[in-house]
């Protein structure tokens, strides 16, 4: 009976990650259905700068962890042996703190410190942080093996005319030596795996593979993401494995090689990455995920030969908070036109130099001069986008052409809505025939109702993997931006995109420079190489949102140009409006959509 | 008294500098006032706390902590007779490759587990084309992702270890003699185990559930990638407050969540006396 168990328990353990391993070789992109067998998404995973990147720097802050909470902790549980201690419990239960605490505390308590002593993020707080709570992982592991050695060992050392640094080296510290490595392996993997406290510390220029790998399961789920799941879960088995050894005290000659080897092939391989022998320029990029296509800002590093540090975010309200908190120095931002209007008030950016922007005569002059900053001191339109209906014609029959499609309780659990509440409650109000900047309370506990009533049919809130969901079939329709919906058009024929309409919202997303910029010179540079025609073109036909560059378009593919889900005729545009800053009623909208979350 | 200071120091300081003071701003802040677009403004009042107090929020306190509960009981029961097999029933050669058996998925990373769920449970995903291609359904069973079927599935999956552990360390220290005795005696199986075997390996049950239920209280990944955010955890709350810019009300949250653990932590060691030295 028991054994029965074991064994449906170890298979539920498996299954999953063995799932995971098989399909990183099926040739098939989406579903999950057996299409034959193929190396490619290996191919494209190592060949993917920014996963390489960003595996390198994991590394590089796991070695560095490894190694400074291994002294500290070591040393520490060293002084607990055989000494007498005023404040044991004390120290003792300082050390179980970052064991108890939940992480989302921690990292939310690390932001705000280094926030208030005004301590740059990057690759360091990232360190400062995992070493923080991994020293108290190496305390009690090497304490529990100090407690189990002989005490008469390192005295009859002494006895015999060793000195206590003597007996600590010849005696102690072998016998100490697996527990060591253990805890440093330990130490090693906890930091590799760290995503909570990692998302809140880590600045421009520090996205581990955790930040790396969440963003993709966020936003482009493709086997790619299993076949570097697969490298790692081969990885960490043979550490595993090793660590294993270890602890159970057998710290042969094989496996002491072994963990050097490893260890030395790590910090080789995240060495390699960092180039000492040219100190770059660097430009902190702070950017939507997926917004900028990759062969541009790597073009642009060779031309002008800096380093471009990117750092995504999925909300404007997220991008401020990483602004706000003041520890980090973006050299360009790229906030939608609210957002703007807010950190122009703010007094956040740095006014633009026309005359070093040449560039600006290629764009559509319909996207200039909007009301959210009148002459673009602040800001230049980078692409634009409207926030409409995605839905599968091959699963929806009837026409789509309002938001009530969204309310039809035909397509129970095949709903998809933005997880932002601007954007819910904007549909919610043009559904009611209101304005989506509505201030009035109770037009807003209208919305507030409409989105309760139709929560049961809600399958998720997302508002960055909303097209993975439609493209898998999961969902049948999708409140989604115009070019995330037209990007999966490409792949899919049956998926379609409708502007509502009641209307829905409209938005620019500008490249403004934040005050904070340590190079302004650069960042205009990049501004100026952004507005290019072939550049445009070459981004647009990456991020499939519409560029508002008129010399670009001849230039960009044509199912793309011609699709009028990206560029929709003024008729459809109508009853759009541009989302405007609530002020104070904001806490109102987050108020009632909490409610609207909390509903069951 | 020297070497001590130095052993010592580094820890000591690192910990201080970087643990508890960040823990100690997060306390100041939680009294200080939100200024509106971000910020904080210093002028002492307990507005933060009094906002926790505001219903809005006790049904999301309730479901984290049903969640929380659901998670740690739904693992106990998993893992117990697991834990059981490995100690008492299996030879030593076993016994090791098991245990690293149950733990090497805990080394795969919690982000990948979390996908492989994902990626197990869409409606077009491995398990509803399994079934449909075994004609046992007609349509894709919907519920299995972006629900709380689906929070639980992958929160339990993922504190399985944490259960598993601490059981095994207790009831690998069970004089088994004592279980026969008790049979001997005429207690049934049942009888015997709830008796004899739990009492004795109370302090294993108690830092197993401690384990499993801390994490799961202030999870905020799972709910969001697995229940599609549909439904708000303490966690996700604190995480939106970091969002909103509200510094202050999720400096306030998380000292209360930090106090709850603490406090239970206390009443969970109170009931079992020798259990420090099993935690570690």
């Amino acid at each position: 009976m028991t054994r029965l168990w074991l064994i449906i328990v170890y298979l539920i353990l498996y299954a999953p990650i063995a799932v995971l391993v098989v399909f990183s070789f099926n040739r098939g992109r989406i579903g999950a259905v057996w299409r034959g067998f193929t190396w490619d998404w290996y191919t494209a995973a190592l060949n993917n700068q920014t996963i390489i990147q960003s595996l390198r720097l994991s590394l590089l802050v796991a070695v560095l962890t490894a190694v400074l909470a291994t002294l500290v902790g070591t040393a520490a549980a060293l002084a607990f042996y055989r000494r007498r201690l005023r404040l044991r419990r004390a120290y003792e239960a300082m050390f179980y703190l970052p064991i108890i605490v939940p992480e989302i505390v921690v990292g939310f308590a690390m932001v705000a410190f280094f926030g208030l002593i005004g301590f740059r993020l990057g690759l360091w707080t990232v360190v400062i942080a995992h070493v923080a709570f991994s020293v108290s992982y190496v305390f009690f592991v090497v304490r529990a093996r100090l407690t189990m050695l002989p005490p008469r060992l390192a005295e009859a050392a002494m006895d015999l005319g060793a000195n206590e640094v003597q007996a600590f080296v010849r005696v102690t510290l072998p016998l100490l030596a697996p527990a060591i490595a253990a805890a440093a392996l330990l130490v090693f993997t906890i930091s590799l795996d760290d995503y909570v406290i990692t998302s809140f510390v880590a600045g421009a220029g520090a996205a581990t593979l955790p930040l790396q790998v969440y963003s993709m399961i966020k936003t482009g789920i493709t086997p790619e993401i299993n076949a570097i799941s697969t490298i790692l879960l081969l990885t960490t088995v043979v550490l595993a494995a090793v660590s294993f050894q270890l602890r159970a005290g057998r710290f042969t000659k094989v496996n002491g090689t072994l963990v050097a080897t490893v260890l030395i092939g790590i910090g080789a391989f995240a060495a390699g990455g960092s180039n000492p022998t040219v100190t770059q320029a660097e430009l902190n990029l702070l950017i939507w995920s997926n917004y900028i296509a990759p062969s541009v800002v790597r073009n642009f590093e060779q031309r002008y030969r800096v380093k471009v540090n990117m750092e995504t975010y999925d909300s404007n309200e997220a991008m401020l908070a990483k602004l706000q908190a003041g520890v980090a120095r973006y050299d360009i931002i790229v906030p939608s036109d609210y957002m703007v209007r807010i950190l122009i008030k703010q007094n956040l950016l740095l006014p633009l130099d026309h005359a070093s922007l040449l560039n600006r005569v290629h764009l559509d002059p319909a996207m200039l001069n909007r009301p959210f900053d009148p002459q673009n001191r602040y800001s230049l339109p980078y692409a634009w986008t409207t926030a409409g209906i995605g839905y599968r014609k091959d699963k929806v029959t009837e026409p789509i052409d309002s938001w009530s499609a969204l309310w039809n309780p035909a397509y129970r659990d095949r709903i998809v809505m933005l997880d932002d509440v601007r954007e819910a409650f904007a549909v919610a109000l043009k559904l009611s025939g209101y304005s989506l900047n509505s201030t009035n309370a109770n037009e807003l506990r209208q919305a507030r109702d409409r989105l309760v009533e139709q929560k049961p049919l809600v399958r998720a809130y997302d508002s960055a993997a909303f097209d993975q969901v439609l493209l898998s079939g999961d969902a049948w329709l999708s409140h989604g931006y115009s070019g995330q919906i037209a990007k999966i058009m490409l792949e899919h024929p049956a998926i379609a995109f409708v502007i509502p309409r009641e209307g829905c919202t409209i938005a620019i997303d500008n490249l403004c420079i934040p005050r904070v910029a340590q190079r302004p010179d650069l960042a205009h540079e990049f501004i100026n190489y952004l507005m290019e025609p072939a550049v445009a073109a070459e981004n647009m036909n990456f991020i499939v949102y519409p560029i508002p560059n008129r010399a670009a378009l001849p230039m960009v593919r044509a199912e793309l140009r011609n699709n009028p889900a990206l560029f929709p005729p003024a008729e459809a545009l109508k009853n759009c409006e541009y989302l405007a800053d609530v002020g104070e009623t904001m806490l109102l909208y987050d108020r009632y959509w909490t409610e609207v979350k909390i509903h069951r | 008294m020297w070497s001590t200071v130095l052993l010592l120091g580094p820890a000591v300081g690192w910990l201080g500098l970087f643990f508890l003071a960040p823990l100690g701003i997060i306390l100041l802040y939680s009294f200080a006032q939100r200024s509106f677009y971000g910020g904080v403004q210093w002028n002492f009042h307990v507005g933060n706390y009094i906002q926790l107090l505001d219903p809005l929020y006790f049904s999301i306190y309730w479901r984290s902590l049903i969640i929380a509960t659901a998670t740690t009981l739904i693992c106990l029961v998993i893992c117990y007779p697991v834990a059981y097999y490995i100690a008492v029933q299996s030879s030593k050669k076993w016994k090791n490759l098991l245990l690293l058996l149950c733990v090497v998925p805990f080394w795969t990373g919690f982000l990948l587990r979390t996908y492989a769920w994902v990626f197990l449970l869409r409606a077009e995903g491995f398990i509803n084309s399994l079934l449909m291609q075994a004609n046992l359904i007609d349509r894709p069973l919907t519920w299995l992702l972006y629900s709380d079927f689906a929070v639980l599935v992958g929160q339990v999956y993922g504190e399985i270890p944490f259960m598993i552990l601490p059981l095994y360390v207790s009831l690998e220290r069970l004089d088994i003699r004592l279980v026969e005795a008790a049979m001997d005696l005429g207690a049934n199986r049942w009888s015997a185990f709830f008796r004899v075997v739990v009492p004795l390996t109370k302090v294993g049950i108690i830092t197993a559930i401690v384990l499993v239920f801390i994490p799961s209280l202030g999870a905020f990944i799972t709910p969001d990638l697995l229940g599609g955010a549909k439904s708000a955890m303490v966690g996700n709350v604190i995480q939106n407050q970091f969002v909103q810019r509200n510094q202050p009300l999720g400096s306030a949250l998380s000292v209360l969540l930090t106090i709850v653990i603490l406090v239970l932590l206390i009443v969970a060691f109170r009931s079992g006396p020798r259990s420090k030295e099993s935690a570690q």
